[in-house]
């Protein structure tokens, strides 16, 4: 694994190399999953989406943590649509209630226990159950555990990766493009790009 | 406005929107265009420098890119046409940020502005396969607009272009610098004796000057095209054809959402009914240009059951082939920078020994993020620690993407479902699914791809299929009882309706659609002027 200097998006922020819209876009995402309450979904709910995101995507322990299911939860309260769904789901609010529900219900089933109560392997076997779809239990026969469970991994990804902290990680700085880029060809670097300081065992 | 020269970059003057007329609801204008993307825009300047008063509709806002785009996937959701659509089918389409825009210019805000020109032998395919149909035009009808466009929009490309029909004019500009995918495309090509040059896009290797609107300044590879251009690099139409049909006495009516027509007792509309602030107008006209786009534009019709005694509207939908091949490689990509289809070959346009019809050009692909993380949870299924690892190597990730033939059939359509969305109006269902013919053309593609990267030093190698671009859904063709529309645009049903957009496609042609779709906005906008239509 390429390991990049934390920070250099939130340093990239305070300067002239950020547009001003870029700024704007950005310093919110930084803000506004501070002191999160959930709207959509219900307080048990959230803490197994929280749980289910911490297994969908692994972060740093050493960098501030990107809240997945708060950002998930704001876009499905704020009923925000990317353009399209598949026929066979039902809509947002359906397909994400359901399944989260159906997590829970694989988990009893499997293991006897809540979702949240299962270790971390114990965890992504029930993940790995639904996206495959040979988890049997009643939500899964009427709502597609592969799809949804697609939709899910797309949706954390997504705020995930959007996310400063996470751009910083993958040493993306993109966003600072005020003056445009003249250095595009491989191996080039721009001195506001950062260049990887180590590697590390995955 | 007519500056010929300019200071240094700080200095350099931006595009200027002129004052724009306005017109009473009241008042019959000539035409009233509904959509102003690729379809809507060029007619538009076109009908306005006849001297005609035109009024254009528009479902989304009127951006100003420097002060409301930022460099951010996320923020730039408000370029995509999010409406909800239902995705059916055995291969269901991707909408959003994949196809339809929204706001002044439509969904020429995100395109990658990749402009190649459609081949002689694209619009013959039946003649020349036994499958799919031709067009009741040739290439010789486009051609002229072609190079009108080119010459407008200011592409840059390469000259002499290798795969081009015979006198092709020279690209206006020389070709965008190549990015990193773009070299090792090319590096991976080389082994394998595959041709590659820059690809021809619109967007600006030099300031460029263009009457009526002034200089456009060259591109500065920010390589965000998809996401929105915020310099006006890139010839999406709010920067071009919009301006040029506001200087000639356009009035563009942004999020104004149409929705229904008015009738004389003859069988003409003479006014189009639409809501803007939740407000519902209607605009006195003589005659409409219906230019939504291949879903929007059959939906309307179908809701309001119009121009379609042939019972072609929202058939025969057509998705481009655009396989996607990823890798990774030793050197630094950093694959968010330069114009993001920078190479391109078409030796694969008619490929030997095919076991398919028709063909596919090939393209270098830089990515942001975003949509990188999307494409790699949807298409790789990985979560966890190989999500991680996947995602870590960004920086040294590069793709192959194609573009190929998709043929029509009755399979593929839009019909209306019940569901309705935020506006109460139902959500088009759009089913689709790949034919025999899509799937080895694909899988000739994935091998091909697969082959060019490994000869350019990729590992991880990986596949994302897709199908790019809407297509067909309401067909031009020569008679009344096979097609919505005549090669000028024109219904059957209705006399003064035209449309104008990817939905009059016969078949889907293998290269991207939006040169040929400005082409066929303007000769519509030609053959209307020519008729006595024009005189009503």
């Amino acid at each position: 694994m390429d390991i990049y200097p934390i920070g250099t998006v939130r340093k990239l922020l305070t300067t002239d190399a950020v547009t001003e819209p870029t700024r704007k876009a950005l310093e919110k995402r930084l803000s506004e999953t501070e002191n999160y309450q959930p709207k959509f979904f219900d307080a048990a709910e959230f803490a197994l989406l929280d749980a289910v995101c911490r297994r969908l995507i692994i972060q740093d322990e050493d960098v501030e943590f990107v809240n997945c299911a708060a950002f998930i939860d704001k876009s499905l309260s704020e009923n925000e649509s990317n353009g399209w769904r598949y026929d066979k789901l039902p809509n947002d609010a359906e397909t994400f209630r359901g399944g989260i529900g159906g997590i829970n219900e694989t988990a009893q089933n499997k293991f006897g226990a809540e979702f949240v109560k299962l270790n971390e392997s114990q965890q992504n076997e029930i993940l790995t159950e639904i996206q495959t779809g040979k988890a049997a239990v009643k939500t899964w026969m009427t709502l597609s555990a592969k799809l949804f469970f697609e939709e899910l991994l797309a949706k954390a990804v997504e705020v995930y990766y959007a996310h400063p902290f996470a751009q910083e990680r993958i040493g993306y700085v993109g966003m600072a493009d005020a003056s445009g880029w003249t250095q595009i060809k491989l191996n080039e670097r721009e001195p506001r790009e950062p260049e990887k300081i180590g590697d590390s065992a995955a | 406005m007519e500056k010929t020269s300019y200071g240094d970059s700080a200095e350099f003057p931006q595009i200027e929107t002129p004052q724009m007329r306005r017109y009473q609801t009241s008042e019959t204008v000539d035409a009233v265009v509904i959509g102003t993307g690729a379809g809507g825009s060029p007619l538009l300047a076109r009908l306005a420098e006849a001297g005609l008063k035109v009024v254009a509709l528009e479902a989304g806002k009127y951006w100003s890119p420097a002060e409301d785009f930022a460099t951010d996937e996320v923020a730039q959701n408000k370029l995509f046409w999010n409406d909800e659509r239902l995705s059916a089918g055995g291969d269901p389409v991707a909408f959003g940020k994949n196809n339809s825009g929204i706001g002044v210019g439509g969904s020429t805000l995100h395109y990658t502005a990749y402009t190649p020109r459609s081949h002689a032998d694209d619009l013959r395919l039946n003649t020349e396969f036994g499958v799919g149909v031709d067009w009741c035009l040739s290439y010789e009808d486009l051609e002229p607009y072609y190079n009108e466009i080119e010459n407008f929009l200011g592409i840059s490309g390469f000259s002499p272009y290798p795969w081009s029909e015979p006198n092709r004019q020279k690209y206006p500009l020389p070709p965008l610098p190549l990015n990193g995918a773009a070299q090792l495309m090319e590096r991976g090509c080389r082994h394998l004796n595959i041709k590659t040059v820059p690809a021809a896009n619109a967007a600006l290797s030099e300031n460029y000057y263009q009457k009526n609107i002034g200089w456009r300044h060259a591109c500065t590879n920010r390589g965000f095209c998809q996401a929105g251009c915020s310099t006006g690099a890139k010839g999406s139409m709010d920067v071009t054809y919009i301006p040029l049909a506001v200087s000639f006495g356009a009035e563009i009516r942004a999020e104004s959402f149409a929705t229904n027509f008015e009738f004389d007792g003859a069988g003409k509309i003479n006014a189009v009914v639409y809501v803007r602030d939740g407000v519902t107008e209607k605009q006195l006209c003589k005659n409409v240009f219906l230019c939504g786009g291949a879903i929007e534009t059959p939906r309307f019709l179908l809701m309001n059951d119009l121009a379609n005694s042939s019972g072609q509207v929202g058939k025969n939908f057509m998705a481009h082939t655009g396989i996607q091949v990823w890798g990774q490689f030793d050197e630094a990509v950093r694959p968010f920078k330069g114009i993001p289809g920078a190479l391109i070959s078409e030796d694969t346009h008619r490929p030997q020994n095919a076991d398919f019809a028709g063909g596919y050009l090939l393209q270098s692909i830089g990515v942001m993020p975003v949509t990188y993380a999307g494409q790699v949870a949807r298409g790789r299924k990985i979560w966890g620690e190989q999500l991680r690892e996947c995602m870590n190597r960004y920086n040294h990730t590069a793709g192959i993407n194609i573009l190929g033939e998709c043929l029509p059939s009755d399979e593929n359509f839009v019909e209306l479902s019940d569901e309705k969305d935020a506006r109460g109006l139902p959500k088009p269902r759009v089913h689709f699914t790949n034919g025999e013919n899509e799937k080895r053309l694909t899988k000739h593609a994935e091998k091909l791809m697969t082959e060019i990267w490994k000869a350019a030093g990729a590992t991880d190698i990986w596949s994302f299929p897709r199908n790019a671009h809407i297509i067909g859904t309401c067909r031009m063709g020569t008679d009344a009882e096979s097609a919505v529309v005549n090669e000028k645009g024109q219904s059957f049903d209705i006399p003064n309706l035209y449309i104008s957009d990817n939905s009059t496609f016969p078949s889907a042609l293998s290269v991207n659609p939006a040169l040929t779709i400005m082409a066929l906005s303007l000769r519509t906008a030609d053959g209307f002027l020519e008729s006595s239509m024009f005189n009503v």
